[in-house]
């Protein structure tokens, strides 16, 4: 990408054109756990939305001053550093959620949209930039959480938000982990076609 | 990135950027863990409280018993009271699970009849393991006393009936985590008569 964008554009860019799970297809294994329910996959969505703005802000200022030849372990101590803060506060302040995916923010240091990232945008571009960049990033996670989630729980335990909407017997195979790899699919494919569709504008920017 | 010789001057520079991360991030992490520690301290201690008077809601004071040790955990029973007379036992046990050890609490009258159990943590497979937490289940031990706290996969009213799809974690509450805390509170009982 060309450093001349506006800060607009950054932003956009992590919510369509490089949508971590729709466009890049990483970070899946964790969003195909969560995504069980709305509202884990809601908070895990915030979760790793707060872990990348402040990753982006951190490499981003440490930039100039973090060596080439050891920048991926830094990038890995800033990244768990985060993690481990959004961790330590969310089991203090939100102790429900936190028993239900406590596990999976610990593995968002694995995340791979988070080390690509630093690489690609982070470490090359400044703070602003890099704070939009993880804003972007962010939304786009939280919104493709939250779209799989609202499709998985609808199908899978006939219910919205915890709240009964379909009596019939629902489709257990919805929320097992290969209806995620199913969800994620479709979704992926829905996407791509709108884009082909629709969206030529935003492809080609 | 055009790879270049190490010197000398490279590696301080390399040092210095790993000490002033390491003192940096341990710092933020000193003070966030100062400020949410507490929280979470009286969280649990609130939530183990509220758990166990939860378990025999008319006893006005429940004292712990003893300790025991189930898959290398720390795990207490208490016995509860009310002026003074003996209602009744809680145990809290853990089983060995799917993907956890499931934390579970028992309550029990005098006669050892279970007349409660309540899941107090797992991490379980989301939507399906967690099945366990559900009340058609959990209501199934009611009333059971130890011969009959054992999973059968058939439709059954005198034994515990598994969950379908969800063996291994029924499996892990009943002949695990229940079956051994019962037996458990009820050996050491007779060994003080």
């Amino acid at each position: 990408m060309k450093p001349t964008h506006s800060n607009w554009q950054i932003f956009k860019n992590g919510i369509f054109t490089e949508n971590i799970i729709f466009r890049m297809a990483i970070s899946l294994c964790p969003s195909i756990a969560v995504t069980t329910k709305l509202k884990n996959g809601l908070l895990m969505g915030i979760a790793v939305w707060f872990v990348h703005v402040m990753v982006g802000l951190t490499v981003s200022t440490l930039r100039k001053f973090i060596h080439p030849r050891i920048r991926i372990p830094i990038f890995m101590l800033i990244i768990s550093l985060w993690v481990t803060v959004i961790n330590l506060v969310m089991a203090a302040f939100a102790r429900d959620v936190y028993k239900e995916i406590g596990l999976y923010l610990q593995l968002i240091v694995a995340f791979a949209s988070l080390l690509a990232r630093s690489e690609v945008f982070a470490s090359k571009n400044k703070v602003t930039h890099s704070f939009m960049d993880g804003m972007g990033m962010g939304i786009g996670f939280t919104i493709a959480l939250v779209i799989i989630s609202f499709f998985r729980e609808l199908i899978g335990k006939g219910s919205i938000w915890g709240w009964e909407v379909v009596t019939t017997k629902p489709l257990l195979i919805s929320i097992l982990p290969a209806g995620g790899f199913f969800a994620v699919g479709l979704l992926m494919a829905l996407f791509n076609w709108m884009d082909v569709r629709f969206g030529k504008a935003e492809t080609h920017h | 990135m055009k790879v270049k010789e190490m010197t000398v001057k490279d590696f301080i520079k390399i040092m210095i950027n790993l000490v002033v991360i390491y003192i940096a991030g341990g710092a933020i992490l000193v003070v966030v863990y100062a400020k949410t520690s507490p929280v979470i301290f009286v969280g649990d201690k609130e939530e183990k409280e509220a758990a166990l008077k939860k378990m025999i809601p008319e006893a006005d004071k429940v004292e712990e018993l003893g300790t025991w040790e189930p898959h290398h955990k720390h795990a207490g029973y208490y016995i509860a009271r009310k002026g003074g007379e003996d209602m009744g036992y809680i145990v809290e046990t853990y089983g060995k699970g799917y993907s956890s050890y499931i934390h579970i609490l028992v309550a029990l009258d005098k006669n050892l009849i279970v007349q409660k159990i309540d899941i107090l943590a797992h991490a379980e497979t989301p939507g399906l393991g967690d099945e366990i937490e559900r009340d058609s289940f959990k209501n199934q031990f009611v009333g059971k006393t130890l011969e009959h706290i054992k999973l059968v996969k058939v439709e059954t009213e005198e034994d515990i009936q598994a969950i379908t799809g969800v063996t291994i974690s029924s499996r892990a509450v009943t002949d695990d985590a229940v079956r051994n805390g019962v037996k458990m509170l009820k050996e050491r009982l007779e060994v003080k008569g």
